[in-house]
């Protein structure tokens, strides 16, 4: 190998960089879809508005297989504990995205048996506000996650957790 | 015109039972007290009118009527297309009732709605339990003394964290 190869080939980067590069450039959603949002949902999947072009084509029904949570749809007081539960079985690091009213406060639905805003119990990144929101919305949701994710620190990760 | 027929043949076999007859937008409504609703709904079923359309219940509470809480049947009959409304009446102390599963299975799941969100129990039902709200859910939400945005328990679930610090990163 020619030093003038080496001088094109190598990239000098931090771990943390390039691992939140890889991390942001492939977020594996788990839709939590239980409402109209859910529907709407499908549409940012496809042709397009196609979310492949971000890296966040993967859809997994699996929590443990992906790292980023949406929650689209109303949330009941019965529907509350699965998704709490679908939650902490997603490993770290991952990220959540209220999706539409309805996730993000409770929407119309201000009843005894509506959760207003899960927010209120897991904790939420982006919120996309719409009843339900376009496919777009959803789209600049996904973007503005990427630039949390790139910005997030090692350091932050820690030892924090039940304190 | 099965209706006219099996109306006389109610007031004939269950005299005490009828508490009132009236219309509404062309349909027939008869008023029963609560305790011969089931003779009175196998009456209609062995005399034309074999679907039972729906069951619901209204909580005369704010309305008036001859008791707190009214059970709503809706009978069809297949063969002339005539429906009827029978509303059988339950007071607020005893909401109790006997179970309409026995002739129709469609009650089943039904009844299971109004004990859920009223309250009233059907004897003789083969699985009385919650089917819409949690099981360990306190209270009958569709009665009207039931405060519109519940008592807490929509605000009543442990809070999750995210292993980040997010305190700490800013």
């Amino acid at each position: 190998m020619q030093p003038d190869d080496i001088k094109s080939n190598i990239l000098t980067t931090t771990l943390e960089s390039a691992v939140n590069w890889g991390r942001k450039h492939s977020l594996w959603p788990m839709p939590f879809g239980t409402a109209c949002c859910g529907i709407e949902f499908m549409a940012v999947l496809a042709a397009r508005t196609d979310i492949a072009r971000f890296g966040a084509e993967a859809i997994r029904f699996s929590p443990r297989q992906s790292d980023l949570l949406i929650v689209a749809g109303r949330i009941s007081i019965k529907m509350m504990p699965v998704l709490i539960r679908i939650y902490e079985q997603m490993p770290e690091p991952k990220w959540v995205i209220a999706m539409g009213a309805c996730a993000s406060t409770g929407g119309v639905f201000d009843t005894y048996s509506v959760i207003q805003g899960v927010d209120k119990f897991i904790p939420v990144d982006v919120y996309v506000p719409g009843c339900p929101p376009r496919p777009e919305g959803v789209v600049e949701s996904l973007i503005k996650l990427q630039k949390l994710v790139e910005t997030e620190k090692f350091s932050d990760y820690s030892t924090t957790r039940g304190k | 015109m099965l209706l006219p027929k099996i109306i006389t043949k109610v007031h004939d076999k269950f005299p005490s039972a009828t508490l009132d007859t009236t219309q509404f937008a062309g349909e027939d409504i008869i008023h029963i007290q609560g305790s011969y609703n089931l003779d009175v709904l196998k009456l209609f079923r062995d005399n034309g009118f074999n679907f039972l359309a729906d069951i619901t219940a209204i909580d005369n509470l704010t309305l008036g009527g001859f008791e707190r809480f009214a059970v709503v049947y809706h009978l069809l009959s297949h063969e002339t297309a005539e429906r009827v409304t029978i509303k059988a009446y339950v007071p607020e102390d005893q909401p109790e009732l006997p179970s309409a599963e026995s002739l129709w299975k469609t009650a089943d799941w039904q009844e299971r709605e109004i004990y859920d969100l009223f309250g009233i129990s059907f004897k003789g039902h083969p699985n009385l339990i919650r089917i819409m709200n949690p099981d360990d859910f306190q209270g009958h939400p569709l009665r009207k003394d039931y405060p519109r945005l519940g008592r807490k328990e929509r605000d009543d679930f442990p809070v999750v964290k995210r292993g980040i610090n997010k305190e700490a990163a800013q």
